[in-house]
C-alpha cells in the first residue's frame, strides 16, 4: 500500500525567495483585480522598479551634438544671409547702385544655396534662416559702397580663419567664395573710385 | 570639387599653371596696345613672381620643380584685342583652379597660401572678362 501522500504546508513564503520581483509580481496578478493593479501602480511601480534594479524607460534623447565643422558652416550660412541682407537694403536705397550690386548679389545668393546644400549634420531644421545684423546703410552711394566692401573684406576674413578646420571639399569651397568676395571687393572699389 | 592631394603635387599643379600664364602673357600682350598691354605685362611679371616663388616652396619640400613646357598649345586661336583679353581670362582662370587644388591638402599653412593665392588671379580674370564668377576655380566656372 502506498503511502497517502502529505498534505502541502502552508507557510509557502520561503519557497519563493529565489524568484525575481517580475515572477513574484506575476505571482501577485491572480490575487489583484487589474482595477487594484492600476490604481496602485502609480505608487507601487517605483517601488518594484528599484527592487527589481530596472531602470525603467530610456529617456529620449536630445539632438545629437553638432560638430566644429557643422558649426562653423553654419555661421558661414549666416554669414552670406547677412550679407545678402546688406545688398538688398543698399539696393534698395539706391535704385541706381542696381547694376553694380545686382550681379555680386546674385552670386551671394548662389553661395549661400550652396552652403546651405553642404549641411547635413544636424537635420535641415538647424540650418539658420533668419539675418543677424541689420546695420543702416550708408548716408551716400559712396559709403554704402564702401560699407559693402568692408562687409565682404570681414566675409573673406572669416571664411580664411575656417580653413584649417574644414574638410577638404568644404575648404575649398570656402577657399573659392573668399576669391569670389575679393573679386567684389575689387569691383566696389572700383566703383567708388569712379 | 576633388579631393586631397599631396603638397608637393599640388605646388606642380600650381607651378605647371603659372608657367602657362607666364607664357601665355606674352602672346596676350602681342595682342595688345597702350593701357591694356600695360596691364597684361603687369600681370605678366605677377605670375614670374609667383612662378619663382612657387618652385622655392618645392626646392624647399626637397621636390625638383617642374619645367616650363618650350611652347604651349593655345585654347583657341588669339588674333586680336578681344581674343587676347578672353585668353587672359582664361590662363587666370587656370592659376585659379590650380590653387584652389593647394586649399584641398592637409597642411594648414599651404591651405591658406593656396586661398590666398588664388584670390588675386581670380579679381585678374574677372577684370578680363568683365564679370565676375560665383565661385572661382571650380570646375563648373572654367571657360
Amino acid at each position: 500500500m502506498r503511502a497517502q501522500s502529505q498534505p502541502r504546508s502552508p507557510q509557502t513564503a520561503p519557497a519563493f525567495a529565489y524568484l525575481s520581483s517580475r515572477e513574484c509580481m506575476a505571482c501577485l496578478e491572480p490575487m489583484l483585480s487589474r482595477r487594484q493593479l492600476l490604481a496602485a501602480s502609480p505608487t507601487t511601480l517605483p517601488l518594484f522598479l528599484a527592487l527589481s534594479a530596472c531602470k525603467g524607460p530610456a529617456v529620449l534623447s536630445g539632438p545629437s551634438p553638432v560638430t566644429d565643422q557643422t558649426t562653423m558652416l553654419l555661421h558661414a550660412v549666416t554669414t552670406e544671409q547677412n550679407l545678402i541682407w546688406i545688398y538688398n537694403k543698399a539696393a534698395a536705397t539706391y535704385s541706381s547702385l542696381a547694376p553694380v550690386l545686382d550681379p555680386l548679389l546674385a552670386e551671394h545668393k548662389a553661395h549661400l544655396a550652396r552652403l546651405r546644400g553642404r549641411v547635413i549634420e544636424p537635420p535641415g531644421r538647424l540650418v539658420p534662416g533668419a539675418v543677424t545684423a541689420r546695420p543702416a546703410i550708408g548716408a551716400t552711394k559712396a559709403a554704402a559702397l564702401a560699407q559693402l566692401r568692408t562687409a565682404e573684406q570681414a566675409a573673406i576674413a572669416t571664411l580664411m580663419s575656417r580653413l584649417g578646420g574644414a574638410s577638404p571639399s568644404l575648404a575649398q569651397l570656402y577657399a573659392s567664395i573668399a576669391a569670389s568676395e575679393a573679386t567684389h571687393v575689387t569691383a566696389l572699389t572700383r566703383q567708388i573710385g569712379s | 570639387m576633388a579631393a586631397t592631394s599631396t603638397p608637393v603635387a599640388a605646388l606642380q599643379a600650381a607651378l605647371a599653371a603659372e608657367h602657362a600664364a607666364v607664357y601665355g602673357y606674352g602672346v596676350v600682350g602681342a595682342m595688345l596696345t597702350r593701357t591694356s598691354r600695360s596691364l597684361a605685362y603687369t600681370d605678366w611679371r605677377t605670375h614670374e613672381i609667383a612662378r619663382d616663388k612657387v618652385a622655392a616652396m618645392l626646392v624647399k619640400l626637397g621636390a625638383t620643380p617642374v619645367a616650363a613646357s618650350p611652347a604651349y598649345t593655345l585654347p583657341f586661336a588669339v588674333t586680336d584685342a578681344s581674343s587676347a583679353k578672353r585668353l587672359a581670362a582664361v590662363l587666370e582662370d587656370g592659376v585659379t583652379r590650380a590653387y584652389l587644388g593647394l586649399v584641398a591638402v592637409n597642411d594648414r599653412s599651404l591651405r591658406t597660401f593656396g586661398a590666398l593665392a588664388m584670390q588675386p588671379p581670380a579679381s585678374r580674370a574677372a577684370a578680363w572678362r568683365g564679370s565676375t564668377v560665383a565661385f572661382p576655380g571650380m570646375p563648373s566656372q572654367q571657360g
